[in-house]
């Protein structure tokens, strides 16, 4: 099954962006590991990867495993997910299965990309 | 998981039925038709997105585990209104063997993120989240869980 998914990806200082749209689902697997890759990069001591769902329309359960290995490998490497974007459904989703325990949801990227970098970002 | 009590009976009144071949990807076709089907009849904008999540997991679970991703084996689906009850029902041909429907480990974040559980296994937990009740019956070879939500309801006041 072709992904529904695409991700692009930018870095700022300290922080990468990885702005996801279309569907998150098993389809995105590859998708996402490659977009975390381009993210991170060689960059050890990048702290922070923001993933921006504002132009996500549907997350399913295999959408949610992705996202548990995701956060799983950032932990691995000392690094904080932070996610964006989210529809309320979304959100209750990520609180119901407690990833918004481990994952600092933002309303937008604007306000992630604030908190994590400064105003004048 | 399995249990023999279905919805309470009624006089319920079919507002669709049809069938899917169990081909992934096509549990988006399930939410979207359930969503048309049931649109205007109370549901509010949020409880409505839940049955979406909810329907579209069961179509999985019957693709996948129930139909082996055979699509000469269709999903069944039938939607029914009883009362203030929206039932969803889908049906697969898994049986008692069906994976889905099998007491599974609770799904617990933690142990995902170190290792000692798979990253998957969130299906039937969303599901059961998202709707007022879910019923799992088998007959033979017939597998079917059943999707209760109530119109104009609290939000998941309660659920299995």
């Amino acid at each position: 099954m072709p992904s529904m998914c695409e991700a692009t990806t930018r870095v700022l200082p300290g922080a990468a962006v990885i702005e996801l749209s279309g569907e998150v689902d098993g389809s995105a697997a590859d998708v996402l590991t490659d977009a975390y890759h381009a993210a991170v990069g060689t960059d050890a001591g990048l702290g922070t990867v923001v993933l921006d769902f504002a132009a996500v329309d549907y997350i399913n359960s295999t959408g949610i495993a992705l996202i548990v290995s995701v956060l799983a490998r950032a932990r691995a490497e000392r690094r904080k997910v932070v996610a964006s974007g989210l529809s309320a459904h979304y959100r209750e989703i990520f609180d119901i299965t407690r990833l918004s325990d481990f994952i600092e949801l933002f309303p937008d990227l604007d306000h992630a990309v604030s908190e994590l970098t400064g105003p004048a970002a | 998981m399995t249990q023999i009590a279905r919805p309470a009976p009624g006089t319920p009144r079919r507002l669709d039925a049809f069938e899917l071949p169990s081909q992934p990807g096509n549990e988006r076709l399930a939410l979207a038709r359930v969503a048309e089907t049931v649109q205007g009849l109370g549901l509010s904008d949020a409880r409505l997105e839940k049955l979406k999540t909810a329907v579209a997991e069961a179509t999985m679970n019957a693709i996948e585990h129930g139909n082996g991703n055979r699509a000469e084996i269709p999903v069944e689906v039938e939607v029914t209104q009883n009362g203030d009850e929206i039932v969803v029902a889908i049906s697969d041909q898994g049986g008692q063997a069906h994976p889905g429907g099998s007491p599974t480990e609770e799904p617990d974040l933690l142990k995902k993120l170190d290792g000692d559980q798979s990253p998957r296994g969130w299906g039937l937990f969303l599901i059961r989240n998202m709707v007022d009740a879910m019923d799992i019956t088998t007959n033979g070879q017939r597998h079917t869980i059943w999707l209760t939500m109530r119109t104009g309801g609290a939000a998941h006041a309660e659920h299995v």
